[in-house]
């Protein structure tokens, strides 16, 4: 087959669509932010970058990936190593997290690229794991599961320290979905998930109604809880804590159906240029620009999940599985913290956040969706 | 890859794709809430987000007497303010200003040359742009570039202006003052009723414009206890500002007007009232688009005095007249003060200083009202703390009620002899007081030294123990030690430091430390009563604003008399100096009986201590070169009367008498103000009778009418 013929046109152009959207919005956030960074142009290049990356990574097969996930792991738990370790030339502390490596001209963020590393590893694990005890057996099923959370837990604590919680919350949901995809036995994970829904759902309780009671018993300071509290009482917290989701919450609210038009914005919002340009998009393009936005990343998804389903191996499934959880995750906890519908963690939109390390993971994460499409073989004969 | 597993991760994918597909759903539904249901609140918040709130002020509290006749009371005045919109434009001011020229009259005296060139450039903004090249302004900022403007405004522009462009000028530079949304007082004094009402009637055509009624002290006794009052700052003082920090954070702006000293300043919390604060909300284009009332206004409280203003005014001509019988042939002598109070609740009822002004020029009083020298100077006031004295001699064991000492001066090797004003002879405690005996007293501070006198022996007392037990003692009575009357000042008066035996020995007659007459009324009244240092007050009760006419409101707090200490002394030994000083004014003998127990006065049954204290003045020569000193003598008179359940105490000092001059202003003040008290309560008592008895006959006509 030619390679016109090979290459995912729908993703292509599903990012080429991204693209638009992040530069509008990013214009948008230029003309009131009292940055000097070129966002627009800067986000171009790292574009451009970002498709070399996938013209590079397509050539590959995912067998190969499979092959060099242990070493991509390895060299991503280093890195995470490294940053603390660093000294903080390198590494600085920026609002109060060490995950930057700061190299003249750009800064890397390793977390993002572990994400990568971290879902090839556990797809690697996942599926040799499955090729080696073919007859499951609860037991078998239990080894996997420890398996899975190990690989995670790792990249997981060493983010944590930073502290990092929007991407350490992004690492519990890739092994989530990892668990989900990974053949283990409903019987095994019914009950841990409904589990951790209990325990999650009571410890927001408790601190709501008897914070005392968790401060007396997990050692948890009452401040842990201002997230929680300015998310369900914004206008309290609207001095302090809630300060953000009133304002995002006015930006995208005000919006209305419409929208008021590029750059027509009125909400002053800091920081609108990564974590919180959605409220840009709900501002200046109302409920309608909001909606595309959505069915974008929506028909991304759709297209990932196709490939996932057809695709020869179970590690690129696993992988590409990896991915949907990833980006849904991103999309569900960055449009929802401003929206009220979850409490705000720091994490970048997809596709449309200013920043060259996500953007990049991200494009990264699509190098191996196209390689896998690119690399697709139907059998003559038999199903697969 | 088997199938099973094939199928198997298919229909996990599709799980995980439901998911999202819900997620995705109930992100849009979120968005939907948000953007379309509540998206017009969220934009009405965008459009009211700018608060401001303002504060209108409420009337100060006004004073009354202790008999309800009113000392401070407030003057309604109407003003005229303008409380400008944000982002007021100069062309939307001056059109104000032209019609409110309608409506008012300013005085125009004020206005500058640059208020002149102001106006011409508002109203000429074109020919003054025209004279002025563009190039010249390239490299100005706005500010400059103003300057320059108005600079390229000739005199020759404006010097026709008169009559009612300039009325618009002055009226335009008020507007100009007013900061946004704070109320600005265009006009406030001699605002006549009419334009009042002209522009109350116009006020829907005068944005930012409002009448209201403000306030003015008055105080229809005039100078009678008005040191003691005090003053207000004016709104243009506003709040003093080294206390500026401490009134911002008690909500005050800084144009309001405080008390800046005596009871205003004293009782500045509960006087100020609440200010009515408003919260104006605006939208994007700064019109008000709601006010709110946050807080409502509430007049200030009202204070009650002690003071007895009928009384107090009859204290003073007392002490004018007794003061203007004494300045001839005592050319030092320049003021006298009085401190009458209940000595059994602290209450002052009447405090008077007056200063003579011996070459009143053209229309100049005679006297000053110098009132706020009863608790602003010291002098040394001689024997009247003897009864102090006797009190520490009997309560340290060093003397007996009974104890006799033979009174002729003491003599010392190497200085000079020490005595009474004349060889008394054997006198015991009683005698001491009513004779005024210095050796009596020389003797008990010896002796509180652990010193007994012998003639001609070295002075060998321990004059550190003894200074210690007079003071402590003497501060049992108010004397050295501030009273705590409710006042932002008072002297305490100059103890001296390391005094020698003989100093010790002369605190004990009054002639080493200094006191204030309010001090020596604490200390009498100390005696009166029984042994109980009372808290001096001038404020009895604090009112809640009346709600109509001149009537008192509810009480708010009310002033139980205070207990600074009592005296831990033995009952008799405190009823041993009360009997001494009624043996110093009712028994021959006493230093003062001849004037309060003459028929004039021994019905008011006074008790009390004389005092004479040599002192000495500096004064400049008329040459200029230098100082001399001048002998001088402070006569001194504390009483109370009557001797058994006092009604009143007085302290008197009149100081800078000549030396050995023979009048005693002190007693007759004393004995006058005692008199005054018990006529005046002999008076409203008949008053009062009579009204009664009017009442009933009247109602014993209507019923014989009936």
């Amino acid at each position: 087959m030619r390679w016109e013929e090979r290459f995912d046109w729908q993703l292509f152009f599903s990012i080429l669509a991204f693209v638009v959207v992040s530069c509008i919005a990013l214009y948008s956030a230029q003309q009131s932010e009292q940055y000097n960074d070129p966002f627009v142009t800067r986000q171009l290049v790292f574009y451009g970058l970002g498709f070399i990356v996938i013209a590079v990574m397509m050539n590959f097969d995912p067998e190969l990936y499979q092959k060099a996930s242990v070493y991509l792991y390895i060299f991503g738990l280093l890195l995470l190593i490294a940053l603390i370790l660093a000294p903080s030339s390198i590494a600085p502390v920026i609002k109060g997290q060490k995950s930057w490596f700061a190299l003249p001209g750009l800064s890397i963020q390793p977390s993002e690229f572990m994400k990568i590393f971290t879902i090839m590893m556990l797809a690697n694990v996942i599926s040799r794991h499955n090729v080696r005890f073919q007859g499951k057996a609860f037991t078998s099923d239990v080894v996997l599961l420890l398996k899975i959370i190990g690989v995670t837990a790792l990249p997981l604590l060493l983010i944590m320290q930073q502290p990092d919680l929007g991407t350490s919350l992004v690492f519990i949901a890739i092994m989530a979905g990892m668990i989900l995809i990974s053949g283990i036995r409903w019987r095994v994970i019914v009950p841990i998930y409904s589990g951790i829904a209990v325990l999650g759902t009571t410890i927001i309780l408790l601190a709501l109604q008897a914070p005392q009671f968790l401060e007396k018993y997990l050692g948890v300071k009452e401040y842990h809880f201002g997230r929680i509290y300015s998310w369900l009482q914004p206008l309290k917290y609207e001095d302090s804590s809630g300060y953000q989701l009133v304002k995002a919450m006015r930006a995208i609210g005000s919006g209305q159906l419409y929208g008021k038009g590029t750059g027509e914005r009125e909400v002053y919002m800091p920081e609108s240029q990564t974590d919180f340009i959605f409220s840009i998009i709900g501002e200046e393009y109302g409920f309608l620009g909001s909606c595309v936005v959505l069915l974008l990343f929506f028909l991304l998804i759709y297209r990932l999940t196709f490939i996932a389903q057809r695709a020869n191996s179970n590690f690129s499934s696993y992988v590409l599985v990896g991915i949907i959880v990833m980006i849904t995750f991103h999309v569900f906890q960055n449009i929802g913290m401003s929206i009220q519908l979850l409490p705000i963690t720091g994490i970048p939109l997809p596709f449309i956040s200013y920043g060259g390390s996500s953007l990049l993971a991200t494009l990264m994460a699509m190098g191996f969706a196209f390689a896998v499409t690119f690399h697709h073989r139907t059998y003559m004969f038999g199903d697969y | 890859m088997s199938k099973k597993e094939k199928k198997h991760l298919s229909f996990r994918l599709n799980i995980i794709f439901l998911v999202v597909f819900i997620l995705f759903a109930v992100l849009i539904l979120q968005l939907g809430v948000i953007q379309i249901l509540s998206g017009e609140s969220a934009q009405d918040q965008i459009d009211r987000t700018e608060n401001v709130t303002t504060n209108t002020p409420v009337p100060r509290g006004e004073m009354y007497d202790r008999n309800g006749e009113i000392v401070v009371e407030n003057d309604s005045k109407y003003s005229i303010t303008y409380t400008p919109p944000k982002g007021v434009q100069g062309e939307d001011k001056l059109k104000l200003a032209k019609k409110l020229s309608e409506y008012i009259e300013l005085d125009t005296k004020g206005i500058r040359l640059r208020d002149k060139k102001e106006y011409f450039f508002l109203k000429n903004p074109d020919v003054v742009k025209e004279r002025i090249e563009d190039k010249d302004m390239e490299n100005l900022d706005s500010g400059e570039v103003y300057q320059a403007q108005l600079a390229a405004v000739t005199e020759e522009d404006v010097d026709g202006y008169k009559g009612e462009t300039l009325q618009v000028i002055a009226i335009n530079k008020e507007l100009n003052k007013a900061y946004a949304l704070a109320p600005h007082v265009v006009k406030d004094e001699n605002i006549s009723e009419k334009e009042y009402s002209r522009v109350a009637e116009h006020l829907p055509s005068l944005p930012g414009i409002n009448v209201a009624s403000d306030w003015e002290r008055r105080y229809p006794n005039g100078e009678v206890f008005k040191s003691y009052l005090g003053n207000i700052s004016t709104r243009e003082q506003g709040v003093p500002r080294e206390k500026l920090e401490k009134f911002l954070a008690l909500g005050y702006s800084r144009n309001d007007r405080v008390g800046t000293s005596g009871l205003e300043q004293q009782y500045e919390e509960v006087l100020r009232g609440v200010k009515e604060k408003v919260r104006h909300t605006t939208d994007r284009n700064n019109n008000v688009v709601d006010t709110e009332v946050i807080r409502e206004g509430k007049s200030g409280k009202d204070l009650v005095l002690s003071i007895d203003i009928e009384y107090q005014k009859r204290v003073n001509e007392i002490v004018k007249e007794e003061l203007a019988k004494a300045v001839p042939g005592n050319s030092y002598l320049e003021n006298a003060v009085a401190v009458v109070s209940k000595p059994d609740t602290g209450e002052i009822l009447a405090v008077s200083g007056q200063s003579v002004n011996k070459n009143p020029s053209g229309d100049e009083e005679k006297f000053t009202d110098s009132s706020h020298q009863g608790v602003y100077n010291a002098y040394l006031p001689g024997s009247v703390v003897k009864g102090a004295t006797v009190l520490t001699g009997l309560e340290e064991g060093v003397i007996d009620p009974g104890t006799t000492i033979r009174d002729r001066p003491l003599e010392f090797p190497d200085s000079e002899d020490m005595g009474s004003y004349s060889k008394l002879g054997n006198v015991n405690d009683l005698e001491a007081l009513q004779r005024s005996s210095n050796v009596y007293m020389y003797n008990i501070a010896m002796r509180l030294g652990d010193y007994y006198y012998k003639p001609n022996q070295p002075l060998r007392m321990d004059e550190e123990k003894a200074n210690r037990l007079i003071r402590y003692n003497f501060h049992q009575f108010g004397l050295g030690v501030p009273t705590g009357i409710d006042f932002p000042y008072e002297a305490t008066g100059l103890e001296g430091s390391d005094p020698t035996g003989s100093d010790v020995m002369r605190s004990a007659i009054g002639q080493y430390s200094s006191y204030t007459a309010m001090q020596l009324n604490q200390y009498v009244s100390t005696i009166a009563n029984g042994g109980y240092r009372m808290q001096p007050r001038f404020v009895t009760s604090i009112h809640e604003p009346a709600s109509s006419g001149k009537e008192l409101g509810d009480i708010y707090k009310d002033f139980s008399p205070n207990v600074k200490n009592s005296l831990h002394m033995d009952e008799e030994y405190i009823e041993r100096v009360q009997k001494g000083f009624k043996m110093v004014t009712q028994t021959p003998g006493g230093t003062a009986s001849s004037v309060f127990n003459n028929d004039r006065y021994r019905q008011y049954d006074i008790s009390g201590k004389t005092g004479t204290a040599e002192t000495d003045k500096y004064l400049e020569n008329s040459s200029g070169d230098g100082t001399r000193r001048v002998e001088l003598t402070n006569k001194a008179f504390v009483g109370y009367a009557p001797s058994e359940n006092p009604e009143i105490a007085f302290s008197v000092i009149v100081p800078n008498l000549d030396s050995g001059a023979d009048v005693s202003p002190n007693y007759h003040i004393g004995a006058r103000v005692a008199e005054a008290y018990f006529q005046l309560k002999e008076e409203r008592a008949e008053k009062k009778e009579k009204k009664e008895k009017e009442q009933k006959n009247e109602s014993n006509d209507n019923i014989e009418n009936e």
